[in-house]
């Protein structure tokens, strides 16, 4: 027994060690040697990175983009605001002005800033921006290789700054390659570049910055970034709107959810880029310095990206409008909507998201269209738009969150959306009827008589708002005698939507600038020039694979027109009618992130209040955060 | 798992330096147990071969789709693209001769490039991950096991003892708990009710990965969590199966016959007891040993903890076959590489083991 005794002795004495060599107080999340107060700790959503050291952006797939390289460190011609900017949602970086196109919109001229610098000290000129083209059409290995060789023809600077693009056809649109939306081309050095043999094997570390922070350490495990503002930061193009207030920045990994939270409960993570509604909520309960983009329900920032059931209208099935009508009328998007984001969702009927600056160029001015919309089921006319449905969640969650839900009908529409389509189980009995389907012992066959059965895909734990968004959508569908089934592809749903191999699914094929009510960011990928032949791999972002004549006509019309011309406005009406009428994807939301900020030492994040900018961290234009941010107290 | 045969030469044979008949039949056992290493690495390489290749993912979207998802790329573009990524990671070609590429590669200990952190070498990736997963898993595994049989062993044969009786509940109650929930609760306590114990990473930020007293102590710190939480969990399987062996051992007639000689408790239990039940124990300890190549997938999600496993499962979702038979088949090299290695060994350590 005493040898018992013993080994309990030793037992008592090795266990206390571990917390020995814990510290008291926090549990060390933060970076070492940086005062905590010149410190915003930021949320990369790449998660760990694989490639740590690899800075070459414009390399394939080679490295992280969001771990602050392109949002501090990169920086290219113009930007778009998802939200109002800070000066306007146009903002000339680089280029000193909008871009010039001639007549036919054959050649894009822009003319750059002078008193840029590398953070090396070269100054910046056109031959960085010309070089940036040449070097990736000279290499199809590079990021955007294909997309400047399918366009450039010649660019070239006739001074150093002025670059003139000459284009291989018509494209009013070509600015777009060099202007943020989350990312863009970014403009590469041309004196770092220009020594590497084979620059798609370049790694670019330590890179040489020309954004106003330079990389100061990295893990090489890939868990986190830390920047420095650099010391000439007047010299880039951040330093219009003063000075960056943070000194530092650490973009990490913060791990699962549930470390998210606990992180910044801790205040050791001032911005977490998104979490799951529940995260949220148990923010803004535990937490006051806590601010996410609405100051109360249902916080989330609506993104510039359009959540939808999308059909394969190559799959008989989802061929007939009648068909796809007929599956709107079944959703009850109340719901959908409690079901994804527990009621914190922004709703949409139409193939626009409810954000930045498209509720008031679309949604109002689209609202008396909707109101009159009339469907033919075959045996009558309907009026499928309920204008109410936004204001009836927002009532349906005021019990519960009180004082949170806004009472204004303007802020209830800007939170909640407008309206959506009413339930209407007995509309979509006829149109299946008109599309030959038919109801036998409570299920419904297709015209062939075999059982209508439509597949749901959706990304599972990857994407937990979606799952649940189509899980309620089949359940909803199943009750009315379809044959829906969730089909789980996580992993696998890139390929999947590439390739076709769907029946529906839950995801976006609809993204916008959002600051700026031009649509062609995703709609000229419509036309059916781009569309696969069956069993083919479908480019981006036309997942539907939807063919119409008539969607044709209005894209190439907004070909033709300038990006600001109001005519592209009206165009941009003409399409949301068509996809009304025929509905290729039944729209249902905004893509709400809930951005969770911690105010304990900055203040000054964009908020619905405020909004300058999209808060998400991840996003190229997150920059223009960093001059709004100050200590707080 | 062991392999044992007819008894042809006895370790106190081997031990003497007699060699002849014996010591030949015991070499042609090392001869065909080094046969069989070899057919078990060849196959278990080529199923991983096979169902990494049988994958629905394609890394090419995969690819596309990381690159696209988020900026404006034209989609007459994206064919070029398509192109561009199967030259560039190497997918054009038959299946054969993919086939024998991959094998000259893995015969040359280069696994190539992996695809989805392109162009950096897959056992470069590899090397960069495996020691955090080593240092972390090799010690908790030979805590656990260490801590686990001798209190098991123990426990077996004082049956008497309250203290230890205690333990065997601690360690049964401790055993069926999911290891993610023990792992979420040692994470909130630690982390969140009382704040000291770092939940992230493997050492501080922005410390240099250099072999200083900081960085030491910032390890230790951080691997304090994550150990922890595979100790708990891991010590009570090895307690139970100790205690179980143990109890059969302590009723055997040489156990009895050494007590009623008067030999002392501590070494009947060392030399009689627990060497006789260490034998199983330490095969699980060889697999477990070698499995720690796969990671702990789990345990480094939960803690933010680098590592193989981590690096596994973003190159199964990412569809990077070579990263993911570069993993597989240093897990697969680990685990034989641990079962051939107790097998030789066996005889040594049990002396009542006669190999054929």
């Amino acid at each position: 027994m005493r040898c018992i005794r013993a080994l309990l002795l030793v037992a008592c004495v090795l266990l206390p060690l571990p917390f020995l060599l814990a510290t008291s107080g926090h549990a060390q999340g933060i970076p070492q040697n940086i005062p905590r107060k010149e410190l915003l700790i930021l949320e990369n959503p790449e998660g760990t990175v694989k490639n740590a050291g690899w800075f070459n952006i414009w390399a394939i797939n080679a490295g992280s983009q969001s771990n602050g390289l392109q949002q501090v460190a990169l920086d290219t011609l113009w930007y778009i605001d998802p939200e109002s900017g800070l000066d306007g949602v146009w903002d000339n970086s680089l280029a000193a002005d909008k871009p010039q196109y001639n007549a036919d919109f054959t050649e894009m001229t822009a003319k750059l800033r002078k008193g840029i610098y590398w953070s090396d000290g070269i100054e910046f000129t056109a031959d960085d921006v010309v070089s940036t083209v040449t070097t990736q059409i000279k290499n199809p290995g590079m990021r955007f290789s294909a997309v400047l060789a399918s366009n450039v023809a010649t660019v070239d600077a006739p001074d150093p700054y002025t670059v003139v693009f000459k284009l291989k056809k018509p494209n009013s649109r070509f600015h777009a390659n060099f202007t943020v939306r989350w990312g863009a081309v970014w403009i590469l050095p041309k004196h770092v570049f220009e020594k590497e043999a084979d620059p798609t094997r370049f790694d670019f570390n330590k890179p040489v910055s020309l954004g106003a922070y330079v990389l100061n350490s990295y893990d090489p495990d890939g868990k986190w970034y830390i920047w420095q503002l650099r010391d000439d930061w007047q010299r880039t193009t951040l330093g219009r709107y003063g000075k960056p207030g943070p000194k530092y920045l650490a973009y990490i990994d913060p791990g699962p959810p549930d470390k998210r939270v606990i992180a910044q409960l801790n205040h050791e993570l001032d911005v977490i880029h998104d979490i799951a509604p529940e995260g949220m909520f148990a923010l803004a309960k535990q937490s006051k310095v806590t601010r996410a983009w609405f100051k109360g329900f249902p916080y989330g920032h609506p993104d510039p990206t359009l959540p939808a059931v999308i059909f394969n209208t190559q799959n008989e099935l989802f061929r007939n409008p009648d068909v796809r009508w007929a599956l709107a009328l079944l959703i009850d998007i109340k719901a959908v909507s409690m079901a994804a984001y527990r009621g914190a969702a922004t709703i949409t009927a139409i193939g626009v998201p409810p954000t930045g600056a498209h509720p008031a160029t679309y949604h109002q001015p689209m609202e008396e269209w909707l109101k009159g919309f009339e469907i033919d089921t075959g045996k009558r006319k309907i009026k499928p738009y309920d204008p109410m449905i936004g204001k009836q969640i927002a009532e349906m969650l005021r019990p519960s969150m009180g004082e949170q839900i806004p009472s204004d009908p303007a802020e209830i529409a800007r939170a909640f959306g407008m309206g959506w389509w009413k339930v209407d189980p007995q509309a979509a009995q006829e149109l299946l009827e008109k599309a030959g389907f038919a109801k036998r012992g409570g299920a419904w066959t297709t015209p062939d008589g075999k059982p209508f059965i439509v597949r749901v895909m959706v990304e599972g734990d990857l994407r937990p708002v979606m799952t649940r968004a189509g899980t309620m959508i089949v359940q909803l569908w199943k009750q009315a005698g379809i044959d829906a089934r969730i089909d789980v592809a996580q992993g696998t749903l890139p390929t999947r939507r590439a390739a076709g191999d769907f029946d529906t699914f839950i995801g976006w094929s609809v993204e916008t600038w959002g600051g700026h009510p031009d649509l062609s960011y995703f709609l000229d990928s419509w036309h059916s020039q781009f569309v696969a032949e069956p069993g083919k791999s479908q480019p981006l972002r036309n997942w539907q694979r939807w063919s119409s004549p008539a969607l044709d006509k209005i894209i190439e019309s907004i070909r033709t027109v300038g990006f600001d011309d109001p005519k592209s406005i009206e165009l941009g009406k003409d399409y949301i009618k068509l996809a009304v009428k025929e509905m290729p994807t039944i729209p249902l939301m905004a893509y709400n992130v809930f951005t969770a900020m911690d105010q304990t030492y900055w203040t000054g994040f964009p908020t619905s209040e405020n909004p300058y900018a999209n808060p998400v961290p991840n996003w190229g234009n997150s920059r223009y955060m960093l001059v709004k941010l100050k200590p707080a107290g | 798992m062991a392999s044992l045969g007819r008894p042809v030469v006895s370790v106190r044979t081997l031990r003497s330096g007699v060699l002849g008949a014996p010591m030949i039949g015991y070499l042609a056992y090392v001869g065909r147990r080094l046969a069989q290493f070899v057919l078990v690495v060849f196959i278990g390489i080529n199923l991983a071969y096979v169902i990494t290749h049988a994958s629905p993912i394609d890394p090419v979207e995969q690819s596309i789709s990381a690159v696209t998802s988020y900026g404006n790329t034209a989609p007459e573009a994206i064919e070029q693209m398509r192109t561009s990524l199967r030259e560039l990671y190497g997918l054009g070609g038959s299946p054969v001769a993919q086939y024998l590429v991959f094998w000259k590669r893995i015969l040359g200990v280069d696994f190539g490039p992996s695809m989805s952190a392109f162009p950096t070498p897959v056992s470069t990736l590899i090397g960069r991950a495996l020691p955090w997963t080593a240092g972390l898993l090799v010690v908790s595994t030979i805590v656990a096991w260490g801590l686990g049989s001798l209190l098991g062993g123990l426990a077996g044969y004082y049956r008497n003892s309250r203290g230890l009786k205690l333990m065997g509940v601690i360690a049964m109650g401790l055993h069926p708990i999911p290891y993610y929930i023990l792992a979420l609760v040692l994470l909130i306590v630690f982390g969140f009710i009382w704040p000291v114990l770092p939940i992230s990473g493997g050492s501080a930020m922005n410390l240099p990965q250099t072999l200083t007293f900081d960085f030491v102590i910032s390890v230790l710190q951080h691997a304090i969590l994550p150990a922890l939480s595979l100790i708990l969990i891991g010590v009570g399987s090895w307690f139970l199966g100790m205690r179980a062996l143990v109890s059969n051992v302590v009723t055997e007639d040489y156990v009895v016959y050494a007590e009623l000689a008067g030999v002392r408790p501590w070494r009947v239990l060392s030399s009689y007891v627990m060497r006789n039940a260490l034998p199983p124990q330490l095969t699980g300890l060889a697999i477990s040993l070698g499995g720690i190549f796969n990671g702990a997938v789990i345990t480094e999600k939960v803690f933010g903890y680098p590592g193989v496993g981590s690096l596994l499962v973003d190159a199964v979702y990412a569809g990077d076959y070579g990263l993911v038979l570069g993993v597989t088949t240093v897990s697969i090299l680990g685990v034989s590489i641990g079962v051939l290695v107790i097998d030789l060994l066996y005889p040594l350590l049990d002396p009542r083991i006669k190999v054929s």
